[in-house]
C-alpha cells in the first residue's frame, strides 16, 4: 500500500471519524467509570496496558476540562486531541483548495522522524510512558 | 543483462516481490546495463514473512510499519492501540503485500 495524496487523506478522514464515533459512544456509555475501555488488543492478550491505553479516558477528562487529570490519564490523549481537531479542517481545506500542504508536510514530518536524534528520544518517551501506565495500573 | 543472471536474480528474490510485478522487473533487467549488477547483487530487501510475524506479536504498538519504512502510519498505529484493534487485524492481511511495495519501490531506484 504505497501511499499518495488521496489515500493519506481517507486514512486520515476514516480514523478521525471512528475516533469520533468511538469518543461519542464511550461519553454515552460512561464505560469511564468502571476503567474497562477494553478495546486494546495487548491489554486483552497479555492484562498490562499498552502505551496508548487511557488514552480515551484522557481526552474524556480534556473535554469535561480536566486538563491535569488527562495528563495524568495519558499524555498520549493531548496528542490524538490535537491531531483529531486539527486533521479534518486540514484535509478539508486542502481538498477545497485542491492543493496537497498535509501530505507535504506529513511526508517532512515522516523522513525526520526516522532520523535517530528525533527517533531515539521520542522512543524513550513512548516507552517511559509505557512504564508509568503500567505502574499507574491503567 | 545476461538472461542466466536475470533469473538466477529472480529466483533467488522472487518472494519479495507481488506476482504481478515479476514480469516487469523481469524485462527492465534483461534491458538494464551490465555494471549495474554488482549493486542489483547486494539491495538487501525485507521480508514480508518476518514483518508478518511482527505484525502479529507487536502490530498494536505499530512496529510492523515502522519496520517497512511507513513511519507516520506506525504513529498512527502507535497512538491509538493500533487503531482500537481492528487496524491491527486488518494489517495482519495487509503488512506482506505492503512490504513487497516497499520492495518494489526500493528496486526501482536501480531499474531506472
Amino acid at each position: 500500500m504505497l501511499l499518495d495524496r488521496n489515500k493519506l487523506y481517507s486514512i486520515l478522514l476514516i480514523a478521525c471519524l471512528a475516533g469520533y464515533i468511538w469518543l461519542y459512544y464511550s461519553i454515552t456509555s460512561n464505560v469511564t467509570e468502571n476503567n474497562s475501555v477494553e478495546v486494546c488488543l495487548i491489554k486483552h492478550t497479555i492484562n498490562i496496558p499498552c502505551p496508548s491505553c487511557g488514552s480515551t479516558r484522557s481526552i474524556i477528562s480534556l473535554t469535561k476540562g480536566n486538563f491535569w487529570e488527562a495528563f495524568d490519564l495519558n499524555p498520549i490523549g493531548y496528542i490524538i486531541a490535537v491531531i483529531m481537531l486539527i486533521a479534518p479542517v486540514w484535509v478539508f481545506v486542502d481538498i477545497r483548495l485542491r492543493n496537497n500542504s498535509l501530505f507535504v508536510c506529513y511526508q517532512k514530518i515522516e523522513s525526520r522522524l526516522k532520523k535517530p536524534k528525533y527517533a531515539i528520544p521520542l522512543a524513550f518517551l513512548v516507552i517511559m510512558n509505557w512504564i508509568w501506565n503500567i505502574t499507574k495500573g491503567l | 543483462m545476461d538472461a542466466h543472471k536475470v533469473d538466477m536474480f529472480l529466483m533467488a528474490n522472487s518472494k519479495f516481490f507481488e506476482s504481478h510485478q515479476m514480469n516487469m522487473i523481469r524485462e527492465r533487467l534483461v534491458n538494464l546495463d551490465d555494471s549495474k549488477w554488482a549493486m542489483l547483487s547486494i539491495i538487501q530487501f525485507k521480508d514480508p514473512t518476518t514483518s508478518l510475524i511482527v505484525s502479529i506479536l507487536a502490530g498494536s504498538l505499530g512496529i510492523d510499519r515502522f519496520m517497512i519504512g511507513d513511519t507516520g502510519l506506525g504513529v498512527g498505529k502507535l497512538l491509538t492501540c493500533g487503531g482500537l484493534g481492528i487496524w491491527a487485524i486488518v494489517d495482519w492481511f495487509q503488512i506482506q503485500k505492503a512490504t513487497r511495495e516497499k520492495n518494489m519501490q526500493k528496486i526501482q531506484q536501480f531499474l531506472y
